[in-house]
């Protein structure tokens, strides 16, 4: 129970702590998730995407 | 024998009410008494014992500690609170977005030239956002022309280096202020611009001389890059 003690004393005790601290995890959550569908999106999608097949129509120079 | 049945009748006529006020006041005295000992006696209740069953909640009674629940209970608000957070940012956002100008707006908004190309003393007109834009390769003869006028004389009052980033290069909008015509080039009275349709003169900076426009040329943003790039927009 220290744990959950420490919890509560660190984060959700004070409440603009706890507000501030739902909008940082807010914030991360979205990178978070941003890059998660977009690697599944992109794993769908392998091999049809203009990424997939530039080098096939542009010759870097 | 009539007689002696009535007597009775009678008699209890007159009695009987006065018995009834007699029994009448003997239960309001009884009731005064019990409520002097402030407890309530139920008459459907015989024995006095009460009939409240309160149910045994201690199965539902959480085993761990309260700050424990406590943390599990503001971890699962604030989970939501994570959620709808994210939520709402990437909604408005989705709104912005959509309202901001798109990829091929912007690829028209900035137009590039090579000023390379543009021999001393000729105009170029090229075409941006829909309207052209006069570029002159001014010579220094015309450079010193511009410089000489004298400014307090004009209607717009203007000096040539507010109008130039770089004094041979003379970029400005190839719209009339007047009634939005375009001008032709190396023409009119000073040497500079004349509009065909009202006769407005503009001289070698761009400035208005003669005729109706009220208004210099107008200057567009740009700026011209080491390797002599201009880039408007």
């Amino acid at each position: 129970m220290a744990l959950s003690n420490t919890i509560y004393n660190t984060f959700i005790k004070r409440n603009f702590i706890f507000v501030g601290t739902i909008f940082v995890s807010a914030f991360a959550f979205e990178i978070i998730f941003d890059k998660t569908t977009d690697r599944i999106w992109n794993g769908i999608n392998k091999g049809r995407q203009w990424k997939d097949i530039r080098h096939r129509y542009v010759q870097e120079e | 024998m009539q007689c002696f049945r009535a007597l009775p009748t009678a008699l209890r006529t007159a009695v009987a009410p006065k018995a009834a006020t007699a029994a009448f006041s003997t239960v309001q005295a009884r009731q005064q008494a019990s409520a002097y000992d402030n407890v309530y006696k139920s008459p459907f209740v015989s024995s006095g014992q009460s009939t409240t069953k309160i149910p045994d909640f201690s199965k539902y009674k959480s085993s761990g500690s309260p700050t424990g629940n406590k943390v599990f209970g503001y971890f699962m608000a604030g989970t939501m609170g994570v959620l709808s957070a994210a939520g709402a940012k990437a909604t408005v956002q989705d709104f912005l977005v959509n309202m901001s100008a798109s990829a091929d707006v912007l690829a028209m908004a900035k137009v590039e030239v090579d000023l390379a190309n543009i021999p001393e003393g000729k105009n170029v007109i090229i075409k941006w956002r829909g309207k052209p834009v006069f570029i002159r390769h001014r010579t220094p003869s015309e450079i010193e022309e511009a410089n000489s006028v004298k400014v307090e004389s004009l209607r717009d009052p203007q000096q040539d280096a507010d109008r130039v980033q770089k004094p041979e290069w003379l970029v400005m909008l190839g719209i009339c202020t007047h009634l939005g015509c375009v001008p032709i080039g190396e023409a009119g009275d000073y040497g500079g611009w004349f509009c065909p349709c009202h006769g407005s003169h503009y001289d070698i900076s761009g400035r208005i001389r003669r005729g109706p426009a009220p208004l210099n040329l107008e200057i567009p943003q740009y700026e011209i890059t080491e390797d002599d790039k201009l880039i408007v927009g």
